[in-house]
């Protein structure tokens, strides 16, 4: 018994190596002194940061890529929360095929959905506009957003909202007074997710915005196909700072919204 | 009435931006020369290789994640939850790392001077590097470790829902910790594997950038090959049948992954 939980745990530990030590390769690559791809680097600096923000190409890049993110984290959010009351409170008919369409809108390849919004923006004008690939990258958003809010939903005890109305809260007043701000840490995750499943999608962006302007991806794709030096590292691991920002937020949404729900428990 | 009031935004969104370019997409394989694209992809070799190229890859890294990932939930559900905190953390971090940035890490490391190569050169196994790079290996490993979070997610969202008394009452009645598992846990653990399996498979068909940097020209998959055909033979109506192909099949393994799995049990260990 206790050679088979040693040998669990040996096992546990060597997948959760494979998992994080590539990753783990990149961020000490990106602080490599030199101008070749070598793995441990010789020395540490900051050279290829210096790199990466002096260059206005990577810059604009950013910027596009934070504008359509921020867009589709919006459009995500505004779409699927009211969607996730409504799966969680109300729908009893048709469930499964809500689920299933939502799914996929998560899971459908993007190469399908890249060739079909290329061919249905050519005579809607959207193409190489920012708002038409938020747009598109929105419907691969909403399932974060409803997927961590009908989660959060049916871990929610729903007196507390009647109790609100009791003391004569309306029903709205009582969802946006009490409920949402329960919720809200659910929310905000979906939230980043979308955000950042729109900051790593590729092919959606390759086809609708590629030849003004090129968010992150484009870019980093383009890179990392010609780049031998750790510039590209840099860049990669800028996205990784910006994803580490992104869920400190939400642990932080998550610590203030603790004394509601213990109170939500008592 | 005030579900669809609350539904409608999303599902409408969702037909504007997804139902009807999809919709267009198949019209346009048929609008200009009728079945011809379709039999000319399932007839052509070149084409049908990249179809049972892409399966098998597939295969494996289903097979991979699932052999990796199920010690990993397993831990996962009978450990103390302090750990089980901070073991969520470790596996959830990478699912938020940018994808080009985790196959570009594997070419660093299974490179000609990669470390790998730096070690088994070094240490006297082999006299030359070894070609870790650019064939089926490289590829299954990189795609394994890119789903192995999503892997691992699903099947502990599943196997949280295992009474682990069961497992206690065989051990008392004289069955070893092993026995245990192996008649009693593993039994209630399948919904939760073919779940995963299901997910997992799905997700690695629409693979396209591990491939494209880990992969040679033989192992390329269906993504690569319709991005190909879109954007540099510019054949719309080939791109899109292939496209709608693909289409049929992932929706044929979401019908039955829907019908079978809830929604909301996806991803659970994320939220919270």
């Amino acid at each position: 018994m206790r050679v088979g939980s040693a040998a669990l745990k040996g096992v546990t530990g060597l997948v959760l190596l494979f998992l994080l030590f590539p990753v783990l390769v990149v961020v000490l690559i990106s602080f490599s002194s030199v101008d070749f791809l070598s793995f441990p680097p010789p020395g540490l600096s900051l050279r290829w940061y210096r790199t990466i923000f002096s260059d206005w190409q990577w810059i604009d890049a950013f910027w596009v890529t934070a504008q359509v993110g921020a867009l589709t984290a919006l459009l995500s959010t505004l779409l699927g929360v009211p969607a996730a009351f409504a799966l969680s409170r109300h729908v009893t008919r048709g469930r499964g095929m809500l689920n299933a369409l939502v799914l996929a809108a998560l899971v459908t390849p993007s190469v399908i959905k890249a060739l079909a919004i290329y061919l249905y923006y050519v005579p809607l004008g959207l193409l190489n506009t920012i708002p038409g690939l938020a747009f598109a990258h929105t419907v691969s958003g909403i399932p974060f957003v409803v997927i961590n809010v009908v989660a959060s939903l049916a871990g929610y005890d729903r007196d507390i909202e009647r109790a609100a109305t009791i003391h004569g809260a309306s029903p709205v007043r009582a969802v946006f007074g009490v409920t949402l701000p329960i919720i809200a840490p659910a929310i905000i995750v979906g939230a980043v997710f979308a955000f950042m499943q729109s900051a790593q999608e590729l092919l959606i962006a390759i086809f609708v915005l590629s030849t003004l302007q090129k968010p992150l991806a484009v870019k980093l794709w383009e890179g990392v196909r010609v780049a031998i030096d750790p510039s590209i590292a840099a860049a990669t691991t800028s996205v990784t700072l910006l994803v580490i920002l992104g869920l400190v937020t939400v642990m932080l949404a998550n610590r203030r919204s603790r004394p509601v729900r213990t109170v939500a428990h008592a | 009435m005030l579900a669809m009031v609350l539904l409608a935004p999303m599902l409408l969104w969702i037909v504007a931006f997804f139902i009807l370019p999809t919709a267009l997409m198949i019209w346009e394989s048929f609008a200009e020369r009728g079945l011809a694209p379709y039999a000319a992809i399932l007839t052509s070799p070149i084409y049908r290789k990249v179809l049972l190229t892409t399966l098998k890859i597939c295969l494996i890294t289903t097979s991979g994640s699932l052999l990796l990932g199920y010690p990993v939930a397993y831990m996962l559900t009978t450990c103390r939850p302090a750990l089980r905190k901070l073991l969520l953390v470790l596996v959830v971090l990478p699912y938020w790392l940018d994808l080009i940035v985790r196959s570009y890490s594997w070419m660093i490391l299974l490179g000609r001077h990669g470390l790998i190569n730096q070690l088994v050169v070094g240490l006297g196994f082999s006299e030359g590097a070894l070609p870790l790079l650019y064939n089926l290996f490289s590829v299954c490993l990189g795609m394994v470790q890119i789903l192995l979070p999503l892997t691992i997610l699903t099947l502990f969202s599943a196997m949280l829902r295992i009474d682990l008394r069961l497992v206690d009452a065989a051990a008392i009645h004289g069955a070893s910790r092993w026995r245990a598992f192996l008649t009693v846990f593993l039994p209630l653990s399948l919904p939760g594997i073919y779940a995963a399996g299901l997910l997992v498979f799905v997700s690695a068909l629409g693979f396209y950038v591990t491939p494209a940097l880990l992969g040679g020209p033989e192992q390329t998959m269906i993504s690569q090959t319709i991005m190909v055909i879109a954007s540099d033979l510019l054949d719309w109506p080939l791109a899109s049948a292939a496209g709608a192909l693909l289409l049929v099949v992932t929706t044929c393994l979401l019908l039955v992954y829907s019908r079978f799995f809830r929604l909301d049990r996806m991803l659970g260990g994320v939220a919270r």
